[in-house]
């Protein structure tokens, strides 16, 4: 059987095709990314940055916004790093293979597939009002934390586990203990993988209007304690926007925080190659 | 006729419920070199890893029978695996140098047990690695990653790491079969010196590199010792037929 196109002309096309494939994957990026640029440069001022907004955010500039989604983003990693870098040594280093890591992976799974606005009404009805924390920076905080703990567990456990078996022997038969050969050995070599992961974790909080609507609040002052109410970024300009307070502003706010979102993935790579430097270059 | 430093009497091990060893009874006497010789899978491994109960680590592995270390069984319940194992070092198959600097590599095990004083931290890596001949190529770069050292000279930097602990024992498994000849050969020279300070025990698949280093040879075969002798005795007169097959490359 002959082919009706010759193999040098598919060739040829199957370049050209995979040419635009790429070229459209790129210039959509180009073109969200440009057209919330040239929208929201007009509002970008220092004063934008530094100030409280006035009118309902119609006016005056974002900082308690900003500051919010900060202390968000910390109060969650600071509970979702160690408790999901705890249970992914425990699964990967301490745990044998059975029944209970199968049923801990699996309700990590779970909890990793629970929608956002169900952990956030959970959040709201466990956080805000059973344990009495109320619109706060630390209700906000915790109920991302549900979100992201997964991504951590799952991303640390797998890092660790591609750590070789042969480091493990080498520190044991110096006569390293476990826990010494976990924290010295195994756990540096997989911070690498473990940012990767922690990363992805931010990157998903950071966006994440249906949890914190529920359980942060939606003050525009600037935060004082862990316990007042903020603003989170993104639903401070999903408001602007509905409810037709400011278009330019709430491109403004977007500029900040695919800004945000650049730099967390910037100090990420610095994170890796610092670790990286003394890994096998392939 | 030097001491005893390592006796196995009668020890058989399972792995589940295939036997791996069986009854292995034999004397590995201080400060000498005692080759392991055999196929691949006869179990030499696994009895080296016995030494240094390095076994403790694989589920369902069971020991029965003696294995004295100076006089005190290894497996019994007043030794401390992880005490156990700073007497006897071991050295892999496949060099393993940690993901740190040379430094800190051969620093590691002397930081775990506590040493924190930098000057001696400082002369314990200087003798370690001029001891392993590693010194003159590295001693100007020791903060360099370990892992960008070639094959030879990463498993001369694990040495130095087992040497820095200051074991009695070291213990190698084919420590040579990831190498190109003349690491070989460095390695080889090494144990030759070593052997004057340590008790060692190598594995190896090379029945040259036996003969060359080795002072008393343990022939394995299907999880049973076969024949153990002096190197010389083994390799020129060996009393079983199955050794002289397996020495003269009939098989294996
Ligand atoms: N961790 C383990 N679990 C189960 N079986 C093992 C394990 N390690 C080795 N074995 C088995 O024990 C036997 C001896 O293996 P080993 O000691 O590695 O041999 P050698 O080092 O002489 O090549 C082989 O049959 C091997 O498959
Ligand atoms: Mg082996």
């Amino acid at each position: 059987m002959t082919s009706l196109i010759s193999p040098a002309t598919s060739d040829r096309a199957a370049k050209v095709m995979l040419w635009v494939s790429a070229s459209i994957s790129i210039l959509t990026l180009m073109f969200i990314l440009g057209y919330i640029v040239v929208q929201g440069i007009p509002v970008l001022t220092l004063s934008f940055l530094l100030e409280s907004p006035r009118l309902s955010g119609a006016e005056g500039g974002i900082l308690p916004a900003i500051v919010g989604t900060l202390c968000l983003l910390l109060v969650a990693l600071l509970s979702a790093v160690p408790i999901g870098i705890g249970a992914a040594i425990y699964l990967a280093e301490y745990a044998h293979e059975g029944a209970v890591t199968r049923i801990i992976s699996f309700g990590v799974e779970c909890l990793a597939g629970i929608p956002s606005i169900v952990i956030g009404l959970f959040g709201y009805a466990f956080l805000v009002i059973y344990l009495g924390f109320g619109f706060s920076i630390i209700s906000g905080g915790l109920a991302l934390m549900f979100m992201i703990l997964p991504w951590v567990v799952r991303v640390s456990e797998e890092s660790l586990k591609a750590v070789p078996g042969g480091l493990r022997e080498a520190s044991l038969a110096l006569g390293a203990t476990k826990w010494q050969t976990v924290s010295r050995v195994v756990l540096p070599s997989a911070v690498p993988g473990i940012t990767t992961g922690v990363i992805l974790g931010i990157g998903k909080a950071i966006g994440e209007t249906a949890v914190i609507m529920f359980t942060a609040g939606s003050s525009l002052l600037m935060p004082t304690s862990l316990f007042d109410p903020v603003r989170a970024l993104p639903y401070h300009l999903y408001i602007l926007a509905s409810e037709g307070i400011s278009d330019p502003m709430a491109y403004g706010s977007s500029v900040v925080l695919l800004v945000m979102v650049l730099v967390i993935n910037l100090a990420a790579v610095a994170i890796q190659r610092h670790y990286g430097r003394h890994h096998v270059r392939n | 006729m030097s001491e005893i430093e390592i006796e196995s009497r009668n020890l058989d091990l399972w792995y589940g419920s295939a036997q791996a060893l069986k009854n292995i009874s034999m004397a590995m006497p201080e400060k000498k070199v005692t080759a392991i010789i055999g196929p691949s899978g006869c179990g030499k491994s696994t009895f080296i890893r016995c030494i240094n109960r390095m076994n403790d680590l694989v589920k369902d592995c069971r020991i029965t029978g003696e294995l004295l270390f100076e006089g005190t069984d290894i497996y019994g319940n007043s030794v401390d695996a992880v005490e156990l194992r700073k007497k006897i070092g071991m050295v892999f198959q496949k060099p393993n140098p940690f993901p740190m600097s040379i430094y800190d590599n051969v620093a590691y095990g002397p930081r775990v047990h506590g040493l924190r004083n930098k000057e001696e931290l400082d002369r314990i890596v200087e003798g370690s690695l001029k001891a392993s001949a590693l010194w003159n190529e590295v001693g100007d770069i020791l903060d360099r990653s370990a892992v960008d050292l070639s094959g030879g000279q990463q498993q001369r930097l694990c040495i130095a790491r087992t040497l820095a602990v200051k074991p009695k024992v070291i213990l190698f498994d084919e420590p040579c079969s990831a190498l190109d000849p003349i690491s070989t050969a460095k390695i080889e020279d090494l144990i030759n010196t070593l052997k004057h300070e340590y008790t060692i025990v190598i594995v190896t698949h090379n029945m040259q590199q036996a003969a060359r280093v080795s002072d008393h040879t343990a022939f394995f075969l299907l999880g049973e010792l076969v024949e153990f002798g002096k190197t010389k005795q083994i390799f020129e007169l060996p009393e079983k037929k199955s050794t002289e097959d397996y020495i003269t490359g009939r098989f294996g």
